[in-house]
């Protein structure tokens, strides 16, 4: 492919964020619409600037980060387990397997009220409601990839007559490690989502959500879509991330 | 021993040791009111007219959000799957703002719409179209080439090509992405109620909490898994029926 | 005095029957045969006759059969590392490495590491892998894969190694290459073999002794000494009369059919 034609869809998927700053530029101008409700992206970047200079945003944008790792960092782990322990033992995923996909269908942030009354809103609470949502795809992902071990693999190790601890070790888990893979990689994501939602809600500070709440409150425009631009950032980020740690993980897959 | 019958054990043994922690007052009434609280709380805002009405307002909201953001997610989706030059165009703008989280948008709509309906619609409605774009712009996009192929070697015009084989061959990816639109549009529902409504099931929910009545949060808890049940089990029926000539792959 | 050979294997009027949808479908019926120790036996059939089916039971993977099956005398009632098998896609597990792989089968040895680790180089090397221990499947060839499963079979020294259409996933020219090893490989190591293939070519070029199969239900059609001895030509008249019988038994013809011409 010539260099010309692989420039060519880069430069057509920048020529509408490009056209559309350009007008959004071009009626902030014309003053059309008054500058606290359509600030100029001239003056968004100003925010965005002084926000990093003077302002809290470093440490909103941490707090966010840390929540939702610590979530993650509970939920997900207590997921795959949890996960593992319905795929791998028949028993366990009949027993138990029916009241989690019940648990399932209750909406995610349904549970936020019933935490802060529990943890009196706290940031344990908080904490608690992050780890749930990451909880649910970790589990979900690890059950499918535990309950999914190819038959081959499974008279393989009977032939070789391995002991149940090996067969762990050398066939189910490497086997269903594609699954947990996924299920961490969603349970990220979701637990990103979970504490975005959570701050705007219990507009709790410092933190991202809570910043948006405040732009929505003294209507500033221009904090809004500089923290919206943020959490964007910050999603592609995570997004990206976890596919290249997903990809990272597995080194037999073909080359 | 019979699926039901490994199900029921759990559920049976943590409901006798909510109704027995109540009972023997393990914990303070506040933190786990006993069930027969939760019961009466649930049966008086059925009694009321409230829940129904409540039920009926939250279906609504999802319905017509769901409708207009499906829609438009297939026609979307479909021009990105199926024309390279709006897939250059639209695509990383449209993948960039895919992830905002619908939740996030709910402050800048308000000021554009003001906190009513229009709001929740918006949000909902947003919710559904990303999970349907991508599943429809990946459905198409993951066509078998040699598929294609085929179309074009019995001389299909676009048209039929379209409608013969792409779309087809798309279809459940299609219904994939419409499932999770549908499963976000719900959560986006909660959640919007939850934070901004005078009505719906979210907005009794947080109603239970402003009163602090955890009888009542709990209640609507246990409601609102049943409706999401619902829901769900309608549209894997409907989905069944469609899907009726697939053969399920393993 | 000479005492007739032992025979180390003994199948005694085997028969299964699956449940498929309803109908029963008998797989095998009155199997009669045995083998002794050090010899190469061949079972051929096509498709559907039961053949993989027979060596599964002879694994110990399905006990659930009439009839018995008995080694030493002693009936079969699980698999055992005094069997190897080699499947007939290799089945190496993609996470291992070669050697990985190979070790895999070493784990109810009870042997200690430094001699576990001899023993994989050591039959790496009997299949020509050594340089490649350190790699994954995935960057095998199917050759070079079923090598590896080879060598992991063979690494117990068991007393029987099991083959089950072990080449038939490969090319033919690969195929070939690899019966030339397979003979090399099992009279090296002296094991008994047991060698179930549809192509007869490959049973008369590796084995002693060649049963051969009809289906619907798996029966013994014929049991073939075949007195070809050390390295085998395939080119040469003995071997392909004694192939021809064997396709004629098995109802395929191996001479063109005349095709009437419109006059």
């Amino acid at each position: 492919m010539s260099a010309s034609a692989r420039a060519r869809p880069i430069l057509m998927g920048l020529l509408v964020p490009v056209l559309l700053i350009g007008i959004w530029q071009a009626i902030a101008a014309t003053h059309l619409v008054a500058p606290y409700i359509l600030p100029s992206p001239a003056l968004v970047l100003a925010r965005f600037r002084g926000e990093l200079d003077g302002g809290t945003f470093g440490g909103d944008v941490l707090a966010s980060l840390s929540r939702a790792l610590a979530g993650f960092a509970i939920g997900a782990p207590a997921g795959v387990g949890f996960g593992l322990l319905l795929g791998l033992s028949r028993v366990a995923g009949r027993l138990f397997g029916p009241i989690f996909l019940a648990y399932r269908q209750v909406a995610l942030f349904a549970w936020v009220p019933l935490l802060s009354m529990w943890f009196g809103g706290g940031e344990a609470g908080k904490v608690a409601f992050i780890a749930m949502t990451a909880f649910a795809p970790a589990t979900v992902n690890s059950w499918r990839g535990a309950a999914a071990i190819p038959a081959p693999y499974r008279e393989l190790s009977r032939a070789l007559t391995l002991r149940r601890l090996d067969h762990l070790l050398l066939v189910a888990l490497p086997s269903a490690l594609p699954g947990i893979l996924t299920g961490l990689r969603t349970a990220l994501i979701y637990a990103w989502l979970a504490t975005v939602g959570a701050e705007l809600f219990l507009d709790i500070a410092p933190g991202l959500g809570g910043r948006l709440n405040e732009g929505r409150d003294k209507f500033e425009v221009d904090l809004m879509i500089v923290a919206l631009t943020v959490l964007a950032t910050l999603g592609l980020a995570f997004g990206q991330l976890g596919a290249a740690a997903e990809r990272r993980s597995i080194p037999w897959r073909n080359r | 021993m019979s699926r039901l019958a490994t199900a029921l054990p759990v559920p049976i043994l943590l409901f006798g040791l909510w109704w027995l922690s109540a009972a023997q007052g393990w914990l303070p009434e506040q933190l786990l009111p006993a069930p027969a609280t939760v019961w009466d709380a649930l049966a008086e805002t059925a009694a009321s007219g409230d829940l129904q009405a409540d039920i009926l307002i939250s279906l609504q909201r999802v319905g017509e959000g769901f409708a207009v953001g499906a829609v438009a997610g297939l026609i979307f989706g479909g021009a990105l799957g199926l024309s390279r030059p709006v897939r250059d165009l639209f695509d990383p703008l449209f993948l960039l703002l895919a992830q905002v989280p619908p939740l996030a948008w709910i402050p800048l709509v308000i000021l554009v719409v003001g906190i009513d309906e229009a709001m929740k619609v918006t949000v909902i409605a947003w919710a559904s179209f990303v999970p349907v774009v991508l599943g429809v712009a990946q459905g198409i996009r993951d066509v078998p080439e040699p598929l294609r192929e085929l179309g074009r070697a019995l001389t299909f015009d676009p048209w039929d090509l379209v409608s013969r084989i792409v779309f087809p061959a798309a279809v459940p990816a299609i219904f994939t992405g419409l499932r999770e639109g549908l499963a976000n549009a719900w959560q986006t529902l909660v959640a919007a109620e939850l934070f901004a409504s005078s009505e719906g099931l979210g907005y009794l929910i947080s109603l239970g909490r402003q009163l602090f009545q955890l009888d009542l949060v709990l209640a609507m808890v246990l409601v609102l898994g049943i409706v999401g049940l619902t829901l769900n089990g309608a549209l894997a029926l409907v989905e069944r029926r469609l899907l009726r000539w697939q053969a399920r792959a393993a | 005095m000479t005492h007739a050979p032992r025979a180390a294997l003994e199948i005694d009027r085997v028969g299964k029957t699956f449940d498929v949808a309803g109908r029963h479908v008998e797989a095998l019926r009155d199997i009669s045969f045995s083998v002794r120790t050090g010899e190469f036996v061949a079972i051929v059939g096509a498709s559907g006759c039961g053949k993989s089916t027979l060596l599964r039971l002879i694994l110990g993977l399905d006990t659930d059969y009439a009839g018995e099956v008995r080694l030493d005398g002693r009936r079969i009632e699980r698999p055992g590392l005094d069997r190897g098998i080699v499947f007939q896609d290799h089945r190496l597990l993609p996470w291992l490495t070669a050697e990985g792989n190979v070790a895999a089968a070493l784990r109810r040895s009870g042997l200690p590491k430094a001699e576990r680790r001899r023993l994989v180089a050591q039959h790496l090397e009997l299949v020509g892998l050594e340089n490649f221990a350190t790699a994954w499947p995935a960057q095998l060839s199917g050759g070079m894969s079923q090598r590896v499963a080879i060598a992991r079979a063979l690494v117990n020294r068991p007393r029987f190694l099991l083959l089950d259409e072990p080449l038939g996933a490969l090319d033919a020219l690969t195929r070939l290459r690899l019966q030339d090893e397979l003979a090399r490989i099992v009279r090296h190591e002296g094991t008994t073999a047991l060698l179930v293939t549809h192509d007869v070519d490959e049973a008369v070029f590796l084995a002693d002794r060649i049963i051969v199969l009809q289906p619907d239900p798996g029966r013994i059609a014929r049991i073939v000494e075949v007195d070809l001895d050390g390295q085998r030509d395939r080119s040469a008249p003995a071997f392909l009369r004694l192939r021809d019988e064997i396709l004629d038994t098995l109802g395929v013809r191996h001479a063109p059919r005349a095709i009437a011409t419109a006059a």
